[in-house]
This record gives C-alpha cells, sequence and structure tokens, in this order.
C-alpha cells in the first residue's frame, strides 16, 4: 500500500480571512487511483484540489508528490493538469490552439502537436471542431475540451474540479461514463472534486467526504455508503434514517423502545449511540410480525419504487419499497441485523457541530 | 415587448439634431467656398506643407503619448486589479478625482513645475542635478497629454481585467506556462477590449488638443488642432476649418474601424 | 519585495497625478499675485473669492450646467438604453453607432458643429422673424452641448447593466399584477440603479471639466469655469481661481473620504452592490445640496437683474476695474453683460458672424479700420458722450489713421510696443530689435504670439515699414522669423508679463502699458523702444452695427470717459489712457511724468500705427505666421 502513495498532504491547515477552511488534512492518494472529494459547498474540497494543482498555498502543511516536497512549486512546474469547474478556455484561441497551449509551452514539434491535437479530439470525441472558437461550443462540448486540453499534456494527475456541475442530468450521466472510460484508457491518477454524491459513488475508487474543514470518512463507495460512520456521512450519502438509540450489549441495540438484533461488537454495555437504517432496508410487514408497529402517513411512486413515511413510537421511518401499502395502513417494521449500522455519538465539539448544522 | 423600443425615440431625434445635422454642416462647409460652390480646396489644404506637418506632429506626438499611457497604465491596472475590493473602489475614485480641479489648471500647473525657474528644476537644482529644460518643447506635451489622458488608459483596462476568470489564469499557469508567457499569451490578448478603447481614449484627444500644446509648448508648436483652432477663431476662414476637420474625422474613422474589429460588443469600453 | 515595487510603482504614480494638485494648493495660498514668485502665505485669496462676483458668477454656472446636462442626459440616456436594448440588432447597430460618434468624435470637432448648428438657425430664425441673424448663444447653448456629449456615456453605462438583467423578473412583476410601467420602476429601474448613477456621475464629472466645447458654444457674458480661466491664463490667472479649485477639490475628497471611512456593517456579497448604490446616493446626495445651494445663490442675484436695461461689452482680458463695473450699475441700473477675448483676430470673427450681438467692443485700431471697411461699426452719437471732451486731441488726431472722420471710436488705452528686458541678466545696452536675434539669449527671449507683432518686429529691424504689404519684404520677414524661432523660449500674449516678473526670460517683447506694472513688481526689469522704431497703437471703443443696446453703450462709453473713472481704469490697468482730465488726478508724479506711460506723442517719429491692409494681406500675413509657427 504504502509504496504506490503518489500524493501526501500532511498536516494541512488554510485560512481565510480568519475562516478556518481546512484543519490539520491528512490524506495521501495512491497511484492510479479514482480519488473523489465529496462534501457540501465550503466544505474545504475545492480549496484542497487547489492547494494540490498550486494555485493556493497552506498556512501550515507540506504537499508530498512523487517522494518530492512541492508545497512551494508553481503550478507550472507541477506535473498534474486541471480541468476548471467553468472550464477557462482560452476564448481567444481556436479548439486546436487551446489544445496545443501546453505543449507550445514545452515546445513539442509541430507534427507531435498535431499528432496530439487529432488524439485527444478523438479521445473526447470531438474530431474536426479544431479550427472553432470555445465560444461557439456547448457546455458539455467545452467540457470536453477542457478535458482534452488537460490530458495531452499527459500529467501523472489529473484534477476536476465539479466538471459537470454545469450540465443538465442527460449529458452528465454519459459524461461519468466518458470520464472513467477515459481514465481506464489513459491510466493516470484522477482526483475528482464533486457535491453529487451519486457522481461520486458511480465513479470513484475511493470516496473522501468532507465537511467544514474536516475529513469525514475515507472508503470506497460501498463502504461509504453501507457504513457510513457518522451521521454527517450516512445523511449526506444518499437518504437514511437517523435513529439515536442505546446498545444494550454487542450485537443488540434498542430504538424507539424497541430491541433490535445487529452485527456490532464492542461499543461496550448501555452506551447512547446514532444507528443508520437505509429506506430500502426497512421491509414492511404485517403488524404482529414487525419489531415495532406504526401507520403510512405519505406514499409517493418514484418509478423504481415507492416512497413512504411510516410513523412509528415517535419517530418518522422513511422508507423504499416496491410494494404499494396504502395510506392510514397499519405495519409492522422489521430490519435485517446486517441493515442495522450503528455509529458512535460525535465525539469532539467540532463535529458535534457538523451534526447540529445538517 | 417591442414597443420599448420606441424609447430610444427621444434620444435618436436628439442625435439626429445634435449629433447629424451639425456633422451635416460641417462636410457642407468643407467642400463649398464662400460662394457656396461646390470644390475640394478646403479639404486638399491638407496638403499644405505646414498643415501637413501639424498633422504629421500631431499623430506622432500622441502615438508616442498613447504607447507612455499603456505602458504605465497596464501594470497601474494589474496593481489596482489584484487588490482587495474595498480599497479598489477607493483608488480607483482616486484616480477620476483630479478631473474635478479643472483640466485647464491642472495643465497650467505643469507650466509652474517645468518652468526653467520652476518647482522641478528648484528641487533638481538643490540636489545638484542637471536641470530639466523641457518646458516648450514636444516633450513637455507628450508629458501633458499622458498626465491628462492616463485615467481614460487605467479605467478600461482595469475594468476588462477585473473581470477575467482568475481560472483561465490559473489555467495557463496549470499548463506549464510561467508568469512571463501567461500575461503574453492570456492575459494580454483577453484585456485587447480594454486596451484598444484605452487607445481610442487616449489618442482621440491627444490628436485632437489645441489647448495642451499651447499651454506646454509655448505657442512654439503647432499641431493641428491648433490649425483647426485658429482658422475658426483668428483666421475667421470657415470652410478650410471644416475642410481640415473632415480630414481629421477621417483619422478617427480609421481607428473607429481599427477598434470595431477588435470590440464587436459596441460597448466602447464603458468607464465605469 | 514584489509588494514593494507595487506600491512605490503606485506612488509614482499618484505623485504624477497629484503634483500639479499641490502645486495649485499650494499656490492658492501664495500671497504674490504671480505665479512665479512666492511671496510669504496667505488665506487673502479665500477671501476675495467669496467677493469675485464673476468666478462665483462661473462657478454657479459650471455647477448648474453639470447638474442639469447631467440629470437631462441621464434620463433621456437611460430612456434610450433601454430602447435599444429592446431594438433588432441592425437598428440596434445603428443607434450604438450613432452613439459612438460623440465619444469618438474630437471635442473639437463636436463643439465647431454644434457652433455652426447655433449660428445656422440662429440665421434661419431671423429670417424668418424678419430681421437680422440672431444670437442664440448663452446658458442653453452650453447646455444643450453639455447633454449631446454627455448621453453616450450614460447609454454606455445602462447597457451593460440591462443585458445583465434577468427578463424572468420582469415578467415576474407582471405576472403578479403589475402594470408594466410600475414592473419597470420597482424591479428593472433597482436593478440598473448602479448604471443610471455611474452614468449621471461620469457626466457630472465630464461636463465639469470641459473646455473645448464650452469654448465654441459659450456665449456673451456666460462663462464657466474652463471659459474664465482660459481667458485668463493668457493675462495670468487670479490667485482667487486657485483658491476656488483648492475648496472644490477639498470638498470632493473629503466627501470620498467620509464615504469610504464611515464605519461599515460586515455585508455579504449580495450587500456590496447594494452599499455601493448607497455610497454613491450619498456622494451625490451632498453633491446635490452643494449645487442646489450655489444655485440658488445664483438665481437670488440673478432674480434682482431680470428684466433691467443691460450693455453686453466685449473687451481685453483684464483690461476693467471690475469696480467700474459695479460702479455704473449703481448709477444707472444698467447690468453690464461683460466678456473678454485675447487677441483683435479671435474678436473679429465673432462680432462678424453675429454669433453674440455686443453693444461694446474694443479693438486695436487696424482692426477698427477693417470693421470700418467690412460696415460693421454704427456712427457713435456724441451728444450723449458729453465727456469726449476729456480726451486729448492729439490722440484723437492720431486716430484719424484708422478712423478719418473720429465718428466711429473713441480711444481708450494707447502705448507703444517695446523690449522689457532684465538689467540683471542682460549686461549690454538694449536700444535695438537686434538684441532678439543674439544667440547669447537663447531660451531667453519672449515674443509676442499674435501676427501683426510679430512680423512689426521683423519688418521694423529690416527697415521696413510694418505696414507693409510687398511679399518679398514679408518674406525676408518671415525668414527673419524662421530664423529666430530656435532662440524663443516661447510665443506668449500677455504672459510676458509674469514671466519677466518671474525670470523666466532676459528679454520679451511687450506693451508699454505692462512695463509699469512689471516694474512695481520687479525692480531689476527696464523698458526702452528700439531705435528702428516700433508700433505705437491705440485701443479705442467702437458699436457694432448689430448692437441691440446702442444708447446703452453710449451711456456707458460716456460713464468711462469720466476723469475719475478713467483714472480707476489707469490705475488698474496700467496702460496709458488718452484721458487728459484722469492724467490730472494721478498723484503720483513719477507716473504722471513718465515717459513709458506718457511719451511725447511727436517724439515718437519712427513709430508707425498698424493699418488694416485689406483681406488678401491679411491672409498672406495669417499664411506667412502659419509658416513661422509650423516650422
Amino acid at each position: 500500500m504504502e509504496n504506490n502513495k503518489l500524493i501526501d498532504f500532511v498536516n494541512i491547515s488554510k485560512s481565510y480571512d480568519g475562516n478556518l477552511i481546512l484543519d490539520d488534512l491528512n490524506l495521501y492518494i495512491r497511484e492510479n487511483e479514482f480519488l473523489t472529494l465529496l462534501g457540501p459547498s465550503g466544505c474545504g474540497k475545492t480549496t484542497t484540489l487547489r492547494i494540490l494543482g498550486g494555485f493556493e498555498s497552506p498556512d501550515v502543511g507540506r504537499v508530498i508528490f512523487d517522494r518530492k516536497d512541492i508545497t512551494n512549486t508553481p503550478p507550472n512546474h507541477r506535473q498534474l493538469n486541471t480541468v476548471f469547474q467553468k472550464y477557462a478556455l482560452f476564448s481567444h484561441m481556436t479548439i486546436a490552439e487551446n489544445i496545443a497551449f501546453g505543449l507550445k509551452i514545452k515546445k513539442k514539434s509541430k507534427a507531435y502537436i498535431q499528432d496530439k491535437i487529432n488524439y485527444a479530439l478523438k479521445l473526447v470525441n470531438l474530431d474536426g471542431y479544431g479550427n472553432r472558437y470555445p465560444n461557439s461550443l456547448s457546455g458539455g462540448q467545452q467540457q470536453r475540451i477542457a478535458i482534452a486540453r488537460a490530458i495531452v499534456n499527459e500529467p501523472k494527475v489529473l484534477l476536476l474540479d465539479e466538471p459537470l456541475g454545469a450540465l443538465d442530468l442527460k449529458l452528465r450521466q454519459d459524461m461519468q461514463y466518458e470520464l472513467v472510460r477515459l481514465k481506464n484508457e489513459l491510466g493516470i491518477t484522477f482526483v475528482y472534486v464533486t457535491h453529487d454524491q451519486e457522481e461520486a459513488l458511480t465513479m470513484s475508487d475511493t470516496i473522501v467526504v468532507m465537511n467544514q474543514g474536516y475529513i469525514q470518512q475515507i472508503g470506497s463507495p460501498e463502504r461509504i455508503y453501507n457504513e457510513p460512520e457518522n451521521a454527517f456521512v450516512a445523511d449526506f450519502i444518499g437518504d437514511s434514517n437517523i435513529i439515536p438509540g442505546i446498545m444494550i450489549e454487542d450485537r443488540m441495540v434498542e430504538i424507539l423502545g424497541a430491541r433490535f438484533e445487529c452485527v456490532d461488537e464492542g461499543f461496550g454495555k448501555n452506551k447512547p449511540v446514532d444507528v443508520v437504517i437505509r429506506p430500502e432496508d426497512v421491509d414492511l410487514v404485517s403488524p404482529e410480525e414487525g419489531t415495532i408497529q406504526g401507520t403510512v402517513t405519505s406514499l409517493i411512486f418514484k418509478g423504481v419504487h415507492y416512497e413512504m413515511d411510516v410513523m412509528a413510537n415517535g419517530y418518522e421511518w422513511l422508507v423504499h419499497s416496491t410494494d404499494l401499502v396504502p395510506v392510514g395502513q397499519k405495519v409492522g417494521i422489521k430490519v435485517v441485523p446486517f441493515d442495522i449500522q450503528i455509529m458512535n455519538k460525535p465525539a469532539s465539539e467540532d463535529e458535534e457541530a457538523v451534526t447540529i448544522n445538517e | 415587448m417591442n414597443k420599448k423600443k420606441w424609447l430610444a425615440t427621444p434620444y435618436f431625434i436628439w442625435s439626429l439634431a445634435f449629433i447629424l445635422i451639425p456633422l451635416g454642416i460641417i462636410v457642407y462647409y468643407g467642400f463649398t467656398d464662400k460662394n457656396g460652390v461646390f470644390t475640394l480646396y478646403n479639404v486638399m489644404q491638407i496638403t499644405r506643407p505646414e498643415n501637413a506637418k501639424a498633422l504629421g506632429l500631431a499623430l506622432l506626438l500622441s502615438i508616442i503619448a498613447t504607447i507612455i499611457c499603456l505602458i504605465l497604465a497596464y501594470p497601474l491596472a494589474m496593481i489596482l486589479t489584484s487588490m482587495n475590493v474595498n480599497q479598489t473602489s477607493f483608488i480607483v475614485l482616486i484616480f477620476i478625482l483630479p478631473m474635478w480641479m479643472n483640466f485647464l489648471l491642472r495643465t497650467l500647473a505643469w507650466q509652474t513645475l517645468l518652468e526653467k525657474t520652476g518647482v522641478i528644476n528648484s528641487i533638481l537644482n538643490a540636489l545638484h542635478l542637471p536641470s530639466l529644460n523641457i518646458i516648450n518643447t514636444p516633450y513637455a506635451i507628450i508629458l501633458g497629454m499622458v498626465y491628462n489622458f492616463l485615467p481614460f488608459m487605467v479605467l478600461p483596462i482595469y475594468n476588462v481585467l477585473l473581470k477575467l476568470d482568475k481560472d483561465v489564469v490559473n489555467a495557463s499557469r496549470d499548463l506549464g506556462a510561467n508568469e512571463f508567457q501567461t500575461f503574453i499569451k492570456v492575459i494580454f490578448p483577453l484585456s485587447m477590449p480594454g486596451v484598444i478603447s484605452g487607445i481610442m481614449m487616449v489618442f482621440i484627444p491627444s490628436l485632437t488638443t489645441f489647448v495642451i500644446s499651447t499651454m506646454l509648448g509655448g505657442s512654439k508648436i503647432l499641431l493641428i488642432g491648433n490649425v483647426i483652432e485658429q482658422e475658426f477663431t483668428q483666421g475667421s476662414n470657415w470652410h478650410v476649418g471644416s475642410g481640415l476637420s473632415l480630414v481629421l474625422m477621417v483619422f478617427i474613422l480609421l481607428s473607429m474601424i481599427v477598434m470595431f474589429k477588435y470590440d464587436k460588443e459596441g460597448e466602447g469600453g464603458a468607464l465605469l | 519585495m514584489k509588494n514593494f515595487i507595487k506600491r512605490f510603482y503606485l506612488l509614482l504614480i499618484f505623485i504624477l497625478l497629484y503634483a500639479p494638485i499641490i502645486t495649485l494648493v499650494v499656490l492658492s495660498f501664495n500671497n504674490s499675485k504671480t505665479r512665479a514668485k512666492w511671496g510669504g502665505f496667505t488665506t487673502k485669496w479665500y477671501h476675495e473669492l467669496f467677493q469675485n462676483e464673476q468666478i462665483l458668477n462661473a462657478l454657479s454656472n459650471t455647477l448648474l450646467i453639470a447638474l442639469l446636462s447631467a440629470l437631462i442626459a441621464t434620463i433621456i440616456g437611460t430612456i434610450a438604453a433601454i430602447g435599444i436594448q429592446n431594438m433588432k440588432s441592425k437598428g440596434r447597430s445603428v443607434m450604438l453607432g450613432i452613439n459612438n460618434i460623440p465619444m469618438m468624435n474630437s471635442e473639437i470637432v463636436t463643439g465647431i458643429s454644434l457652433m455652426l448648428l447655433f449660428i445656422a438657425v440662429g440665421n434661419i430664425y431671423g429670417k424668418m422673424s424678419g430681421n437680422n441673424a440672431v444670437s442664440l448663444f448663452g446658458f442653453i447653448t452650453i447646455l444643450l452641448a453639455h447633454i449631446t456629449f454627455n448621453i453616450p456615456y450614460v447609454v454606455l453605462s445602462v447597457m451593460p447593466k440591462l443585458r445583465q438583467v434577468n427578463p424572468n423578473t420582469y415578467e415576474a412583476a407582471l405576472d403578479l399584477g403589475a402594470s408594466p410601467i410600475y414592473a419597470y420602476f420597482k424591479v428593472i429601474i433597482p436593478d440598473i440603479l448602479p448604471g443610471i448613477l455611474s452614468g449621471f456621475l461620469l457626466s457630472f464629472t465630464l461636463s465639469l471639466d470641459d473646455f473645448v466645447i464650452t469654448h465654441f458654444t459659450k456665449g456673451a457674458g456666460v462663462d464657466t469655469l474652463s471659459t474664465k480661466i482660459y481667458t485668463e491664463v493668457k493675462k495670468g490667472i487670479k490667485p482667487e481661481m486657485y483658491a476656488l479649485s483648492t475648496l472644490m477639490f477639498g470638498t470632493v475628497l473629503l466627501l470620498l473620504l467620509i464615504v469610504n471611512y464611515a464605519p461599515k456593517k460586515k455585508e455579504n456579497a449580495d450587500g456590496l452592490s447594494f452599499s455601493k448604490v448607497g455610497e454613491f446616493k450619498k456622494v451625490i446626495a451632498v453633491a446635490m445640496v452643494f449645487v442646489i445651494f450655489l444655485g440658488g445663490f445664483y438665481a437670488f442675484r440673478g432674480n434682482s437683474s431680470l428684466n433691467t436695461e443691460q450693455v453686453i461689452v466685449y473687451n481685453w482680458g483684464e483690461y476693467i476695474d471690475p469696480e467700474v463695473l459695479e460702479q455704473f450699475t449703481e448709477e444707472t441700473g444698467i447690468q453690464v453683460v461683460y466678456d473678454e477675448f485675447e487677441t483683435n483676430e479671435t474678436m473679429y470673427p465673432k462680432v462678424e458672424a453675429g454669433a453674440v450681438a455686443y453693444d461694446l467692443v474694443c479693438p486695436s485700431d487696424y482692426m477698427i479700420k477693417r470693421m470700418l471697411d467690412n460696415d460693421l461699426l454704427a456712427k457713435i452719437n456724441f451728444d450723449n458722450v458729453p465727456n469726449i471732451k476729456y480726451i486729448g486731441q492729439t490722440y484723437l488726431d492720431q486716430s484719424k489713421e484708422f478712423d478719418p472722420t473720429n465718428e466711429y471710436s473713441i480711444p481708450y488705452t494707447w502705448g507703444t510696443v517695446g523690449i522689457l528686458y532684465n538689467k540683471k541678466m542682460v549686461k549690454e545696452p538694449v536700444d535695438s530689435w537686434s538684441i532678439l536675434w543674439d544667440p547669447q539669449y537663447k531660451d531667453q527671449i519672449l515674443m509676442q504670439d499674435s501676427v501683426r507683432d510679430a512680423f512689426a518686429v521683423a519688418l521694423k529691424s529690416l527697415g521696413y515699414s510694418l505696414n507693409s504689404t510687398n511679399r518679398t519684404e514679408l518674406e525676408q520677414a518671415r525668414d527673419l522669423l524662421i530664423e529666430q524661432k530656435p532662440l524663443v523660449q516661447a510665443y506668449v500674449i500677455d504672459q510676458v508679463r509674469d514671466k519677466m516678473i518671474g525670470n523666466e526670460a532676459a528679454l520679451g517683447v511687450i506693451y508699454s502699458g505692462e512695463a509699469i506694472y512689471t516694474q512695481r513688481e520687479n525692480p531689476d526689469l527696464e523698458y526702452v523702444i528700439p531705435k528702428e522704431g516700433s508700433n505705437i497703437w491705440f485701443d479705442s471703443w467702437v458699436i457694432p452695427k448689430n448692437a441691440p443696446n446702442k444708447e446703452n453703450a453710449e451711456k456707458f462709453l460716456n460713464f468711462l470717459c469720466r476723469p475719475d473713472i478713467a483714472l480707476k481704469n489707469f490705475e488698474y490697468i496700467t496702460y496709458s489712457t488718452p484721458n487728459e482730465g484722469a492724467r490730472e488726478l494721478i498723484e503720483d508724479e513719477d507716473i504722471r511724468n513718465s515717459t513709458i506711460a506718457f511719451p511725447d506723442v511727436s517724439a515718437l517719429k519712427n513709430c508707425e500705427t498698424f493699418q488694416f491692409l485689406g483681406d488678401d494681406v491679411d491672409a498672406m500675413y495669417n499664411e506667412l505666421w502659419r509658416e513661422v509657427k509650423s516650422k
């Protein structure tokens, strides 16, 4: 693991006008990884990316790239390239000139540059657009040119700052595919910033969930989704029921006055915890069969499933189910032990604040 | 919705009366003699050696002044852009502030500063430095032009630079360009609209000035503006004056064409 | 380090921008009347400023024109911008093209074109009403001109803001039941307000600072600060002007500081633009109060003179004691509308064109002849001017050279042209024009910036008549002047006085009348009439044919011929007076018997009066002079 570490953030802190944006951040990125920084706006993800790109310098801490300290290296001497949020194409240059920009600076031969332009345009499916100007292109096309412009320089790492933010849903989904395809084709590291959890889950190898300058959780998409480490992550990634409970003993938790079996151990006895249950993991059964009982209070058709609210023991459960249960019907609630995720209550004050704000 | 376009009518009538018709009168005078007969004589007056020289000198001095303004103003605009917002609005106003002191007095003050026994030379003498004798020379006129029109160069460039997407600059650095390359290849070309309107706003008044050349040139140096002014106020020959004005307008028109090539928006670079 | 360079650069630019302004501020506290000398600290100019009617009038005109033109231009411009915004692209580019004309055209062409327009309209109006051409020039013409060059700036300030406005907000307002006009005022106008305000402020500033366009469109007696200063530049600026500029500048600076450093709450990004509007509002509000105060002051004073008799006088700059004008108004109730010119050549076309109808003009000898020849003058009814008896007969006889019947003019001042030199700088005796060609005085020589005077010097030193019409002689004179040009420090008119007092030059060609004043200020100065001879000149009052108030003009003439009044003027302007009665009243014997002030006319045998040489010869002089100037 250690040996293919490509980038290492060590104790990074950064503040603007007295507002702490990043607080003692430590993070490493492996070679050939698709790593996503995920979090709400203002969480510090973009600042992290800009520090890596060299557009900001940290107040405290170091950035190690390929075993070298690059904290004070200007952006033009870093072996990475960035795709900017609003593309930042040079409007006074043609598409071909935009793509050739970095290569010309590096004094590559004309033939080489021409080859690269053709290759890059093909790669992003915009063959033949070389002589047009950026303003004559659609948002998605400009996006792809921005990517082409970055990758022709053969960076070791490509930084992408919310690159799909300005695109509509269908295009965004197509571009997600494209990006994954590109990454596989190029075999380089992608560092991706987004606030869209679906995007993060679809594309990433590793997701870093951030909030208010802190890393909340690092892990694979499955892990982040299925085993959120705290209420913030659980809430931010997908819908979930977060219910305060008490860990009675190992593998037994009490929620809303009823005892549920679970698979977690090692929390101690009679300890207050947060319990996360994904809506699709809530099984609606007949009242007799359920661990607790409640009444359906609302019903919405969502296409793939129905979304229902069930009032039970003073908590409104969010439930996703393919079976329709009419409003007003009494139901029982049951959860498979494996689907119950136990989290410690936040320990530090800062993290507490985070939860409250959310 | 389309009814609103008629709101431009009052201004259209106004500009017809006070812009287009007066220009028409100048054209009429420029192409007729005292008896109202068509002639090219007035316009051809520009080929007289002294008039041609006045035009040439005006072109030369105003081009030099424009270049100096550009060289001074660009770094200035960049520095202003890099300052934080609150300070900037104040500093920009500081540039407009001198305009509240009369233009003639400001120019006259330069006379006091530059004279042989003036303030600057007194200081230079006290420091045992050679004195500066530029009053009543073309250098003083250039100084006057630069001084008076510098704000008109700074403000449009500043405005363009302020609107420039910082990430475009970052992108250039990111793609390997150093600061100098970034400036040459990205920042400067993108600021062209501001530069062009700045050039127009310095070049045109410099080319046509008659006040600065009179006050700082000791009336020894005749620019085209002086010639035209004298035709109207002293020579009493409006026909020749109008003819020469038309020639001047041709030069302005040429520079406008250059400008529109770059500034397709037709904004002309609003000042504030 | 980088920051240091930045700061240093900013500092340098600020020095460049503010050096002249500081100079003016310093000058406003200078006890000496001339710019060239520091005479100790004083605040007297500030006191005198508030007594100086002419400057205060010019100030209130300036502010009133700036305010009104900015206001009207803002209204027309904003409405036009909305209209243009809603036009199709073709119409829009036509309108924007027209809009660009005044901005891109030179001020001088704009000014001249408007002047020609107002003259043409005046002529047409005159013909329609069966009278002579009517002069429209005055406050209104300046205002119209200023509005014209202000509108484009308003349009250009508002257009970008209009483009940013989200059209949906307007539609939302309509949707919520607002009428279109209400929606515009409640939704669109607040959105574009920053643009409107900056357009207004820009217009106000440009109007305040304009000289060229005002210069060409102003009428008699209406001066803005700019035109007032321009006439004074040639004569030497009155220090009150510096005081006024300092006050105006200080006021604006103070406003800015208050607005910028007033305690402000922390604002979010949205609030920022709002607060800017607030700032502008504050500035404008205070500026308005300032303007309205002065405007009211002006209107109050203006009211008292409405519907009264007036006389419109066109005189040389600084050529009358302002108290004399007040005294005349006090004694007769006739208001004096006073306007100034710098040279005969600038005066003539104005009178000839009838752009402004003057009642009384004070040209020099040869110009009077020219006006007579061109039938521009009216006979003076001497029954109304009994005080003519105080004018010395010798002077009237001499006047026959240009006014053969003595029916059209009354001498006001007279004198010679000679060399003023600084005894400390010029060691050798000065008695000949040739010293003006001596290379050791390179850059120490001041020549007159007027055709006839300059040629007179050259012709006389060649031994020709200064009324020569011989092309060969004139070309020789031209060549001589061209030869002299590298030695000349500057061609000036009345500035010779200030520059000589300030030791800026060693030798200057000057009118005898200035000699007394300059000697008083700088005892090193000496005046001589060169032995080759020189010009003896008269400035006399004439009444133009189209004078609207001829009788008042004669009343004023009679008043000027009164010995006590003539004396007052003599003491103020120090030019020799032909008024024998006044001369007797002079208390200072040195001056009464001064050969500079009152040389014996018969002794000046080498001296000639300028003759009018005909339009063609005049044109030749002008042409040759321009060849000199452009070399």
